[in-house]
């Protein structure tokens, strides 16, 4: 009697609690991709690409993009109003893609990105980037690449930070050094060019805490400075001028592919502030040079020493425009908080920043000149 | 070390019954000196079963009874008449093959076994002999237990026959083979063999003492014995492996386990089991060691694929479909957005439907059976997808459940995943990812729990013995097995001496020399 009602009791608890709380995927509609805008009067304006997949086929589909906008007081205002419009639920939980316009990235990129760490449901693997001028608009592009933008899109991020043009940050990664002073990031700059409908890769766009300064890096400045950063990607192309003469024109150009690097970042505390030394070796294979001779050292000697001196420069040129920018993506502050704590402490890193020195140094070594002698 | 054997207050209990144990009086009834006394009381015991035949013999003074339903002709004539013919002896009651009994109880005994009876007027001495009559089918590979490599020989109905194979493969003087009677009415003929000096005697003493509770009028085959002696009947796992392959009882007799036979089945059971046991196969032993090994993961994983595909496919697509690898999603999307029913509804139809296609070609003669199996499995299987009754991916995911299921070599333990199925698909379908994290919890908890005659189930996983690990879910070099697994608590756990040692000697001086120090 007793297991009986025990038994019932079990049944009773599975069965009729009435809060079955699950979820259906069928039930979803999935956000893949969401940009954000401000708009004149200071709203968010929210417009996101939802999956529609396409049934009744026999093979398995990529399925199609439908574009919602919601203009809304904050991030979850204009969700809301996106929800209005759409059949189903509105569910974040596999977004691929985030972007923010130029204008709100000036302003504060967190006072959106808030709601997506709060809420649990929320993919904090979406890749993120800022879009030149408006967001919204690089979902108005159709791309005949892939059957969605925002896949696209992602894949577009992925590959600029596997041939080392962006850090490959997605939501998550970001959030600690938005909030930490000695640390900046750099979000990869997207413009969209309407005439040719494209989504194209600038370079990196340069923060400093929660905003984007409006200086940006393009991308060969970019692959310099994560190289500063030891940040390098799957692959590293320096293609850069070597000599004056030489036909045809392209023969004056060496490409080279970094196959291992070496950096070394030196902060000199001195009397309050710090001075900063960056050596930064590349050892790097020669891809094209037409002009070849690669089996004469002199050559060789000649050739690294013109590079170095390149690159040493345009490092120069990419420090300068961080310190302009006020934006520590070599996370210089934080090195100085770890291992220099006195003369932190002196510091006042939002001012002091602009006025360090930093001498950047780069040294290439060939090693390789390809499979040709 | 060995295992704890538990013994409970009731174990005691029925140890000290005498009534429980053999030594129950057999009835007894001294015969007469009468012949048609003698004769009138065996036909009355028989019911006066028409099948019993009298032969008078010696113009009334004797008489031969036998059943011809039991007894060869042939044999009656070669055992009994052809000497007498021959004139070597005057009289049946003195021929040398014949046995004597005075005790008519007795005689009715051996008349049902298939003996021929003969009785003399005046004397109380009856003589019998055996004309048992067999009809035997050949040993041929049982169907549910094919190896590709090694014996293709199954055991058969006749206990006689299987025994004679058992013995075949093992021509040493420890194979004990005791009888027993079970069955108040069916009498059935039970054997058991073992190893003595290997299996424990506490194992012995248990497996005689359950066997012996045995009350039951009908015992027809290994499987009720199975459900009388095991340790658990609640449980949904097997607890004695039954297996049809002489090969594999071998391995376990000489690992220090008990077989049980049974006449009229050519299963037989193995006691003590353990969980893993059901997922080893004679193949493994007969391919090579890294096949073995290889093959026996694959089985192990489907355990985990047949209990819990189902429930992880409804419990991801129910309540956290995050975990869908984003280049997954639009797929998956596009497979389930139009199903009219949940995912919990749509798994129960397609397993039932599966179920119903397995059982209808068990019953069904071969060839329809197939065209069962196309119908079921084609047919059906593309009509509820374009029907939107069923995903495709549902019908993938139960597919693959119901084959990962058939490829334990156990057919029991094949039924009780297959069972498993259904909680834990409950389970998803309530509560997700949780719910089956409490029900492997459970099974879990059950498995660990479980004991096989005192040895423990899920032995040599808990209790924990790295030593055994090397024959569970691996299989090392046969060479390396040197020690018979503790999960029936041998006596002698050494199972090898040294081997292969032409090998050492010749290649290599060092570990010659850690020999020499050992």
């Amino acid at each position: 009697m007793k297991k009986k009602s025990l038994l019932l009791l079990i049944c009773c608890l599975v069965l009729l609690t009435g809060c079955w709380d699950q979820r259906l995927f069928k039930d979803a509609k999935l956000i893949m991709g969401a940009t954000f805008d401000l708009t004149d009067d200071g709203q968010v304006k929210d417009t996101v690409s939802v999956l529609i997949p396409e049934t009744g086929t026999e093979r398995a589909t990529e399925g199609n993009a439908h574009i919602e906008t919601g203009i809304g007081d904050n991030l979850f205002d204009a969700r809301n109003e996106i929800d209005k419009q759409l059949a189903y639920k509105f569910d974040p939980s596999k977004l691929e893609v985030l972007l923010i316009g130029e204008e709100l990235a000036k302003q504060d990129i967190y006072s959106v990105l808030d709601g997506y760490y709060r809420a649990p449901r929320n993919n904090l693997s979406a890749e993120i980037a800022v879009v030149e001028g408006e967001a919204a608009e690089a979902f108005a592009v159709t791309t005949d690449q892939e059957p969605r933008i925002s896949e696209h899109i992602v894949g577009l991020l992925d590959a600029v930070s596997d041939t080392t043009h962006s850090h490959g940050d997605n939501v998550q990664l970001i959030c600690a050094e938005l909030f930490e002073p000695g640390i900046d990031i750099a979000l990869p700059l997207l413009t969209v060019d309407k005439d040719a409908n494209k989504v194209n890769y600038k370079g990196l766009a340069l923060f400093h805490d929660k905003h984007y300064h409006g200086t940006s890096l393009n991308a060969e400045q970019a692959t310099l400075l994560l190289l500063m950063d030891n940040k390098k990607g799957k692959v590293a192309r320096i293609t850069r001028k070597v000599s004056e003469k030489g036909e045809p024109r392209m023969a004056r150009y060496l490409s080279a592919e970094v196959t291992n690097h070496n950096r070394n970042l030196k902060i000199t505390p001195s009397g309050g502030t710090i001075s900063v030394d960056i050596n930064l070796d590349l050892y790097v294979n020669v891809v094209e040079y037409p002009l070849d001779k690669l089996t004469d050292p002199n050559k060789i000697t000649e050739l690294e020493k013109k590079l170095s001196e390149t690159l040493t420069k345009e490092a120069e040129e990419v420090i300068s425009l961080l310190q302009e920018a006020h934006s520590d993506v070599l996370g210089i502050g934080r090195r100085t908080e770890a291992f220099h704590y006195d003369t932190w402490k002196q510091m006042d890193w939002e001012k002091d920043f602009k006025t360090i020195t930093i001498t950047p140094k780069v040294n290439v070594v060939i090693q390789e000149h390809g499979t040709i002698g | 070390m060995g295992y704890r054997r538990r013994k409970s207050k009731q174990d005691k209990l029925i140890e000290e019954q005498p009534g429980n144990e053999a030594d129950v009086k057999e009835p007894e009834q001294p015969s007469y000196s009468q012949l048609s006394r003698n004769i009138e009381y065996l036909t009355k015991a028989l019911k006066h079963s028409n099948d019993l035949k009298i032969r008078i013999l010696n113009e009334g003074q004797a008489a031969l009874l036998f059943f011809e339903t039991l007894s060869d002709q042939e044999k009656l004539q070669e055992n009994i008449f052809t000497p007498i013919e021959n004139g070597k002896f005057d009289s049946i009651s003195k021929l040398p093959n014949g046995k004597q009994t005075d005790d008519l109880e007795e005689a009715l005994k051996v008349l049902l076994r298939g003996h021929a009876l003969y009785i003399e007027e005046g004397s109380k001495s009856l003589a019998y002999f055996s004309v048992t009559t067999t009809y035997n089918r050949s040993v041929e590979e049982p169907e549910n237990e094919k190896v590709v490599r090694g014996s293709h020989e199954g055991f058969v109905e006749n206990i006689m026959i299987n025994i004679n194979l058992v013995r075949k493969r093992l021509e040493h003087r420890d194979l004990t083979i005791k009888y027993f009677r079970v069955g108040k009415k069916t009498n059935t003929n039970i054997a058991i063999a073992y190893m003595d000096g290997i299996t424990n005697p506490e194992l012995v003493k248990e497996v005689e003492k359950r066997i012996k509770s045995v009350t039951a009028d009908t015992i027809l085959s290994p499987g009720f014995m199975e459900e009388f002696i095991e340790d658990n009947p609640m449980s949904p796992f097997p607890q004695t492996l039954s297996t049809e392959r002489p090969d594999r009882v071998i391995a376990n007799i000489m690992s220090g386990k008990v077989a049980l036979m049974a006449e009229g089945s050519p299963t037989v059971l193995i006691l003590p089991s353990t969980f893993f046991m059901f997922y080893q196969s004679p193949d493994d032993y007969n391919a090579r060691w890294v096949s073995g090994t290889f093959i026996r993961l694959i089985r192990l994983m489907s355990f985990l694929i047949a209990i819990g595909l189902p429930a992880m496919y409804i419990a991801i697509i129910g309540f956290h479909f995050e975990v869908i690898p984003d280049d997954l999603v639009p797929p998956v999307k596009s497979a389930i957005d139009q199903i009219a029913y949940p995912p919990f509804v749509e798994a129960f139809i397609m397993v039932i439907i599966i179920e119903l296609i397995r059982e209808a070609g068990i019953r069904l003669p071969q060839p329809v059976g197939q065209t069962i199996g196309i119908v079921g499995g084609l047919v059906i299987g593309d009509a509820v997808i374009r029907a939107g009754l069923i995903s495709n991916l549902m019908v993938i995911v139960v597919a693959l459940t119901a084959i990962a299921s058939f490829v334990v070599p156990s057919h029991e333990l094949s039924t009780t995943l297959r069972l498993l199925t259904f909680p834990l698909i409950i389970l998803a379908s309530t509560l997700g990812f949780i719910g089956i994290v409490f029900g492997i919890l459970f099974i879990l908890i059950h498995l660990v729990k479980l004991e096989s005659f005192g040895n423990p189930y899920f032995a040599p996983v808990s209790p924990l013995r790295i030593q055994d690990l090397k024959d569970t879910f691996v299989r090392i070099p046969l060479f390396k097995l040197d020690t018979r697994p503790k999960d029936a608590n041998p006596i002698k756990e050494q199972s090898m001496g040294e081997s292969r040692e032409w090998k050492r000697n010749g290649k290599s001086k060092k570990s010659k020399q850690t020999k020499k120090s050992k």
